[in-house]
């Protein structure tokens, strides 16, 4: 189509359509609410006992009021209170240490090569069994802990690693070696996204060093900040497993914390209310500090906020001078080895017999077999695994299954925008709420259904409790498709099979990351399977628990049974890092 | 890369489907036994189980640790069908969430001693499957020959014995302390040395209160004695605070750091499996508070309930495991004493049966299971392990102000 006036000939052209197409109120045909059923009957099972748990917080005798919460003004539970607030510190400075690991690792681009493996297998390990190594590694014995061998060594005689006060840095040694290289991965990939000729501009004009970091990593990197923190927070106020296992029966009182405190109020008194109030408490910390996080990511209406574009690699950045990449590579490897280092610990205490590793530390050359592995063999570690992992594959194949169709719908489905933003405000409360809100109404109607003990039930828990945080994070990787084809999909229901064919190819990163986080997940899990059908459900815990109470005699056991157990994450995390932190980190553009 | 996927999955799904009889998946109603043993008792007790032959209903043994009592706080059809109850004192206190004992098995409730705690209104609602004797002391007889000493007879000698050990280079003694029952079974055995009728009058109330209790502080103080000595512990109070039982039999034999260690009967595996000489045992119980007085005999054992409701299956595993021939496996493993029988034991351990079932003994039953919510971790444990830190290695100057501290804090859990 052309016009033409006083002899000027312009030629009119058609523009793609870039932005959501019109506002205003497109027709709503109800089928796509379809897609949303599954997910809410799912998210009852978290919803309805979370309910309950509320309703008897607020009852005491007297009908309805706050008399249940005097329960935190019991000494005990103070200091709980006072120790997981101290964990979010903790996790704080796990965030701030891995984003400067990143960032060196950023600067002196070497370090990620031998750096990056290293940190993912911590990641991949459970929470017991890296707390079972550290105690191992601190074990107050000389001729068994590895550290106290070194120190005592060095300066003749060491302090108790596990004795009072100390334990606290034997606990957050173990916090930080399981988080860190997720920080790390995190925060590297958004510094490998800042483009580099932001970055060059900036150092022209002279802005270097703290100023650069403030002026422009800092803020660029803050989606990405809230995303690590939130996720560290969240896992710090958690801390369960991680208590029991690290800390000597007689510290157990002064490294409480509220999740524990709360399971022993629910297992010493039959006062529903007052663990109910106690389980809000732990709830209401963990909202806090979720929705200070989440702030961040509001303002992309609660999507995951991060957007990372791969550069083109043609225009990659110059490479550093040899003494840099030297020293990176040097620095990369010295680090990876210190990383590395407790899962040695672990395997090579594995492969003593349980009676050397009872009597001396993994170095020791006698010994060497694999009788630990058999021990831990009859205590029932094969069916374990066969039980945990159908209960992990069951749990990820609904998950997939049901969160897939409600990311579609909250991204493209059209809802309403207020009804938009309460769906994803509901997911993001359920996503950072604690086990203990609905682990005891939902245990027992599991049970009066008839249903105690079914790994199926087990994997439906699982499931709907992983589900908050996988729709959030598919639903921004379904928001960032690119907006044609959306617009596309928007005008009729044909059209959507085409944009869901587009999933397979343009958001593998985040199904994949989303499978692979919940099957390593409900693999390693230990709490919701403790609490909901008690101990002895997953392989690490049925061996662990046994042998906690007899822990350093044990150690060889526990730590065989700790190897097979990780085998399966590890493999499954180091295979698919890439695309999990491309996943994570989301928005991957085609 | 996709061929192997898809091999990796197809192995997956062939190792799942394997897997999925209805056992894996939970379908099955299996009983489930909650015990408190770990490491080499878990493993005995699961060849005991092994040695009952075909069972027509899967058992799954739940290990529970120190948090055995938790348990009972389930209200769910998850909660475990039997207990190995480590504290039988716990039954009088839960007797409406128990069922009674089969009544062909019942009469094993009603041995001495069990008596009392395990059969309520004629009803016998536990039998015992273990028996404890928590006044034993095991030692390296090779430290005793090179000093040139005997084991102890009655307390004075042992305090000597210490000092003599701490002259000659030796660490007289391991402390469990981290295992806060190791602690109490130590004033168990004073007090029930010195005061017999305190120590039943206490066992026997309803709410008992120690802290008014005269000997109770005598003992204390006595307990203070052989604690504050300079050097006698291995490690000294911190290592002892974070060491469980194994640790400290380890210490001994393993190690060779200290002399002594006061450990049960249920010692034994863990004593023979980590010794360095296995020639180097020895065992003596617990010395007599004074020249004429009888030696203190600690008892405490695991006891079966069967909580309510209770099913067919359940019963049945009780009267199997309640068998005589029942724990063999167990027995020959070490470690195990079995109500009222003296052979079949390792020589030290038939000594330890004999001393149970000698007439005239001074026998009494664990005091801190009896003792209720003052007995346990956060009671009497907590009292002794602040006491330990208090006088342990500080020499005797220590010990009066720190049995008045334990007293004011047994008086304010007491009033709690």
């Amino acid at each position: 189509m052309g016009l033409q006036t006083n002899g000027l000939s312009l030629e009119v052209v058609g523009r793609e359509v870039t932005g959501r197409p019109v506002q205003g109120k497109p027709r709503r045909p109800a089928g796509p609410y379809l897609l949303g059923l599954p997910a809410l009957l799912l998210s009852c099972l978290l919803l309805v006992p979370i309910g309950v748990t509320v309703a008897r917080a607020f009852t005491t005798r007297g009908g309805f009021g706050f008399g249940n919460f005097a329960v935190i003004g019991d000494p005990a539970a103070l200091h709980a209170v006072g120790n997981s607030l101290l964990w979010v510190l903790v996790a704080f400075g796990t965030v701030v240490v891995g984003f400067f690991l990143a960032l060196l690792s950023n600067r002196l681009p070497a370090v990620s090569a031998v750096l990056q493996p290293a940190l993912v297998i911590p990641f991949a390990v459970s929470v017991l069994a890296s707390g079972a190594t550290f105690r191992m590694m601190f074990d107050a014995t000389p001729e068994r802990g590895t550290i106290t061998a070194l120190w005592t060594r060095l300066f003749g005689s060491s302090p108790v690693w596990l004795g009072p006060g100390l334990f606290w840095l034997v606990l957050m040694s173990a916090f930080g070696w399981t988080w860190l290289g997720y920080v790390m991965s995190l925060f590297r990939a958004g510094l490998d996204a800042i483009p580099d000729d932001v970055t060059r501009t900036l150092t022209a004009e002279g802005v270097k060093g703290w100023k650069r970091l403030r002026a422009l990593e800092i803020p660029l990197l803050r989606p990405i900040t809230g995303v690590v923190t939130l996720t560290l927070v969240i896992a710090a106020v958690r801390v369960f497993d991680l208590v029991l296992i690290v800390v000597p029966g007689s510290m157990q009182q002064s490294a409480d914390v509220l999740g524990l405190n709360w399971w022993r109020a629910t297992t010493s008194s039959g006062d529903t209310g007052r663990t109910a109030a106690l389980g809000v408490v732990l709830f209401a910390i963990v909202a806090a500090v979720g929705l200070i996080g989440v702030r961040g990511l509001r303002r992309r209406r609660w999507a995951m906020p991060v957007t990372v574009v791969r550069q083109d690699p043609s225009l990659g950045r110059p490479k550093p001078g040899r003494v840099v990449r030297r020293l990176g590579w040097f620095i990369g490897f010295a680090v990876a080895v210190v990383w590395i280092f407790p899962a040695l610990v672990l395997v090579a205490t594995a492969l003593h017999s349980p009676r050397e590793a009872g009597l001396r530390g993994w170095w020791s050359p006698s010994g060497l077999g694999f009788s630990s592995f058999a021990a831990a063999a009859n205590v029932g570690l094969f069916r374990a695994l066969l039980s945990t992992l159908f209960i992990a594959a069951a749990a990820t194949a609904v998950l997939l299954v049901i969160a897939v169709p409600t990311a579609y719908l909250v991204a493209w489905g059209g809802l309403p925008t207020r009804l938009g933003r309460i769906v994803m405000g509901v997911f993001v409360v359920l996503a950072v709420t604690p086990v203990q809100m609905y682990a005891a109404p939902l245990r027992d109607a599991i049970d009066s259904a008839g249903l105690a003990g079914s790994r199926v039930a087990l994997a439906l828990v699982h499931a709907a409790a992983g589900l908050p945080f996988a729709v959030l994070l598919l639903r921004s990787a379904f928001a960032s498709a690119p907006p044609a084809l959306v617009s596309e999909a928007l005008q009729g229901p044909v059209r959507q099979s085409a944009v869901l064919a587009t999933v397979q190819r343009t958001y593998r990163p985040a199904l994949v990351a989303v499978a692979v986080l919940e099957f390593a997940l409900v693999w390693n899990d230990f709490i919701v399977g403790f609490l909901i059908s008690g101990p002895g459900t997953t392989p690490l815990s049925l061996v662990l628990w046994g042998e906690a109470r007899q822990f350093s005699t044990s150690s060889g056991p526990v730590a065989a049974a700790a190897t097979v157990a990780s085998v399966v994450p590890v493999v499954l995390m180091l295979s698919f890092w890439r695309t999990v932190v491309r996943g994570l980190t989301t928005g991957s553009r085609p | 890369m996709p061929s192997s996927r898809r091999a990796f999955l197809g192995t997956a799904a062939t190792l799942l489907l394997a897997g999925c009889s209805s056992d894996v998946l939970g379908l099955r109603r299996s009983v489930r036994v909650a015990v408190s043993w770990s490491g080499q008792e878990l493993r005995a007790f699961h060849d005991v189980l092994a040695g009952l032959g075909t069972l027509s209903y899967p058992v799954e043994v739940v290990p529970l640790g120190d948090d055995i009592s938790t348990a009972f706080g389930a209200r769910s059809a998850r909660r475990p069908d039997i207990l190995m109850l480590p504290q039988p004192g716990l039954v009088p206190r839960h007797l409406q969430d128990l069922d009674p004992m089969p009544d062909d098995i019942a009469p094993l409730g009603r041995a001495r001693l069990w008596k009392d705690l395990l059969v309520h209104d004629g009803t016998t609602y536990g039998v015992p499957f273990k028996t404890a004797h928590k006044s034993a002391v095991w030692y390296r007889p090779s430290v005793f020959r090179q000093v040139g000493v005997q084991p102890p007879t009655h307390w004075a000698e042992w305090l000597t014995l210490n000092r003599t050990l701490s002259q000659a280079g030796f660490t007289p003694l391991s402390l469990a302390a981290g295992d806060g029952w190791v602690l109490t079974d130590f004033l168990e055995n004073v007090l029930l040395g010195i005061a017999p009728p305190v120590y039943t009058a206490l066992a026997a109330a309803t709410s008992p209160r120690p802290s008014q209790q005269p000997q109770f502080g005598a003992a204390l103080r006595l307990l203070g004695q052989l604690w504050s000595a300079p050097g006698l512990l291995a490690g000294g109070v911190k290592t002892s605070l974070v060491q469980q039982f194994p640790d400290a039999l380890v210490e001994v034999f393993g190690h060779r750091k200290a002399a002594m260690v006061l450990a049960s009967d249920f010692a034994e595996p863990v004593v023979r499996s980590f010794a360095a000489d296995p020639h180097d045992i020895g065992l003596f119980t617990f010395p007599r508070m004074s020249a004429g007085a009888a030696a203190p005999v600690v008892v405490g054992g695991d006891v079966m309930v069967l909580t309510r409701p209770t099913s067919d299956n359940a019963r049945d595993l009780v009267r199997r495991l309640a068998a005589p021939n029942a724990a063999d496996p167990w027995i020959s493993a070490g470690g195990f004493l079995v109500d009222g029988r003296t052979s079949g034991y390792s020589p030290e351990l038939t000594r330890l049966a004999e001393q149970l079932t000698e007439p005239g003994e001074q026998l009494q039953f664990d005091l801190s299971d009896r003792l209720g919510r003052l007995g346990d971790i956060n009671g009497l444990w907590r009292v002794l392990a602040d006491f330990l830190i208090a006088v342990g290695g500080r020499g005797a100057d220590a010990v009066p102000d720190a049995v008045d501290a334990a007293m004011d804090d047994l008086r304010k859990l007491e009033e709690g």
